[in-house]
């Protein structure tokens, strides 16, 4: 784990201690995927309004605060404003508000919207011409949704080569409709499909940085853990997929991310 | 009124290259010279209504304005949540303008009957909701609102009325003031109806096409009468209701699915929304008010 995937962790695991809110194992499955994308993205934390800027959406929105706390250490805004997570008159929700939060393009929190937005703004990108580029996380759990093989339909129909559907993988969905071999889906519905270990911030910038090649939106599937970092959340993610730590479990919980850093 | 639809479109793009249109195999055929015309502006998206509300929620985020069509209860009821969260939530403006209203597919049964769509979508934070009763109306309301940036729903009927009205978005048309004791109100193509049942009865007529924002000074004014809506929908009757301290009464749909086929004016018949059965209603309604 890099330094600033670390941070954010801790991070997360602060604020969510604090506030009593978070999905702290969905969180830790994207921190890697998120670092790697505005790693690649344009984007400017001093002017998130940039008419040129890529686009980034979090449609698995209850991992919204480990977007918050990404923003935060990119610049986008203090991570002290994100200590108020979750409270009455917080500007960051459970789930993310756009009018509320700079760097948050879509509210999210139903799953399996985002991605068909997704697919309205790479479409328009296409019609003027643009080579901005849209990237869209889905959860695996979140692809039991069926409007989400609608959107990934549409996108392949209309040949939306910038557009990228990162599918978290982290296995969540176990007890419940685990979509299997989603390479294999992915690619029979017409995407570029590339499999990334999705805690690898390298591996995931290579993949995401390479330029398009064959007019089909493409797909990253990014194998991940829930919890990662923390072997104690990884163990029972289920238990941890909605609490927050106590004070020993805290202190565990950080040291852990501690061992776990490069 | 989907031809005039064609019209206002191909008039409005050819001056406004925002305008994309995201179509759900429905209307493609009627719509090819438009497509013809302005290739990359026209996408027949597929049958995937969920889809067609989120990708113009995205198009409008990215400075275009979407016109999302198809059929009425299929746009409305199943992708309810996209409208909700997809435009509204996220203050994306876009127009979704549907055909099939209330029972113009009546030989398709229930499943393609449509009424519930403007009583649903005005309880969306932020959306308008416009019930054209003509070509005239369809013509001019989209005009005013299609760019405003404003999730905005239309409903297009195959059935139009051939009253000329001068509709002006967000008010309510007095056809009669007679200071009678009785109000009908109503919207939509209905009116044809409507005013076929009670031309010559001692009432005070009140006409909407716009059912949201609807036109509360307008119903202030028979606020001392006794109001009937009749109307081929839910949605107006509540719509109304919200003024408060109101003389109400309903005549339009029952609570059940109207299991027939055949052609708009029988099932209109059976649900007593044809001009005979309105203005038997009416006049007992006129009988026990004077009583």
């Amino acid at each position: 784990m890099n330094r600033f995937c670390r941070a954010v962790r801790q991070d997360i695991l602060k604020i969510a201690k604090a506030s009593g809110h978070g999905h702290i194992p969905s969180c830790f499955s994207v921190v890697e995927i998120l670092c790697a994308v505005y790693g690649t993205h344009r984007h400017d934390p001093k002017n998130p309004g940039w008419d040129q800027r890529d686009i980034f959406i979090l449609s698995k929105g209850h991992a919204s605060l480990a977007h918050y706390c990404t923003l935060a250490r990119l610049g986008y805004f203090d991570i002290a404003r994100v200590a108020s997570f979750g409270s009455f008159r917080t500007d960051f929700g459970c789930h993310a508000d756009r009018l509320k939060v700079p760097g948050i393009e879509v509210s999210t929190g139903s799953l399996g919207h985002g991605i068909g937005v997704a697919v309205g703004m790479a479409l328009a990108f296409k019609i003027k011409k643009s080579d901005r580029r849209v990237t869209v996380v889905i959860g695996d759990g979140e692809a039991n949704e069926g409007s989400v093989w609608e959107a990934l339909m549409v996108a392949s129909n209309l040949k939306l080569d910038n557009l990228t559907v990162i599918y978290d993988n982290n296995m969540s969905h176990g007890r419940g409709l685990q979509i299997t071999n989603p390479v294999e889906k992915l690619r029979a519905f017409g995407f570029r499909v590339e499999e990334v270990r999705g805690h690898n911030v390298a591996a995931l910038k290579a993949v995401l940085a390479r330029a398009p090649a064959d007019a089909k939106p493409r797909a990253v599937v990014a194998q991940t853990k829930k919890g990662y970092g923390c072997p104690t959340m990884v163990c029972d993610h289920y238990a941890w997929h909605r609490r927050c730590p106590t004070d020993e479990e805290f202190t565990r919980l950080m040291e852990e991310l501690d061992e776990e850093a490069v | 009124m989907r031809k005039r639809f064609r019209q206002t479109l191909m008039d409005l793009a050819s001056r406004d290259e925002r305008i994309v249109l995201l179509f759900g195999d429905v209307s493609v055929y009627l719509f090819e010279d438009f497509k013809t015309a302005y290739p990359d502006r026209f996408y027949n998206i597929g049958i995937c209504e969920n889809t067609i509300v989120s990708t113009g929620a995205g198009m409008s985020a990215a400075g275009m304005i979407p016109v999302m069509h198809t059929i009425t209860p299929f746009i409305t009821e199943r992708s309810y949540e996209q409208i909700k969260i997809d435009l509204c939530y996220n203050r994306f403006g876009g127009n979704i303008v549907t055909c099939g209203a209330s029972f113009d597919y009546a030989w398709d049964g229930a499943t393609h009957h449509a009424y519930t769509d403007l009583a649903i979508l005005r309880l969306l934070p932020g959306m308008e909701v416009i019930q054209p009763g003509s070509e005239k109306e369809l013509d001019v309301l989209f005009r005013s609102q299609y760019a405003n940036g404003r999730p905005t729903y239309f409903r297009l009927s195959d059935h139009p009325h051939a009253i000329d009205t001068d509709p002006v978005f967000g008010e309510a048309v007095v056809l009669k003031d007679a200071g009678a004791a009785v109000t009908v109100m109503t919207a939509g193509p209905l009116l044809g109806n409507v005013l076929e049942a009670c031309r010559d009865l001692a009432v005070n007529l009140v006409y909407f096409h716009t059912i949201k924002p609807i036109d509360q000074e307008a119903i202030c004014r028979f606020k001392d009468t006794e109001i009937v809506v009749v109307h081929d929908a839910f949605g107006l009757y509540e719509a109304i209701a919200e003024v408060g301290h109101l003389k109400m009464a309903y005549h339009g749909m029952p609570d059940d699915f109207c299991s027939c086929y055949g052609r708009l004016p029988d099932v209109r018949r059976s649900i007593g929304l044809d001009p005979a059965s309105i203005r038997e209603s009416l006049k007992k309604k006129l009988e026990h008010s004077k009583s």
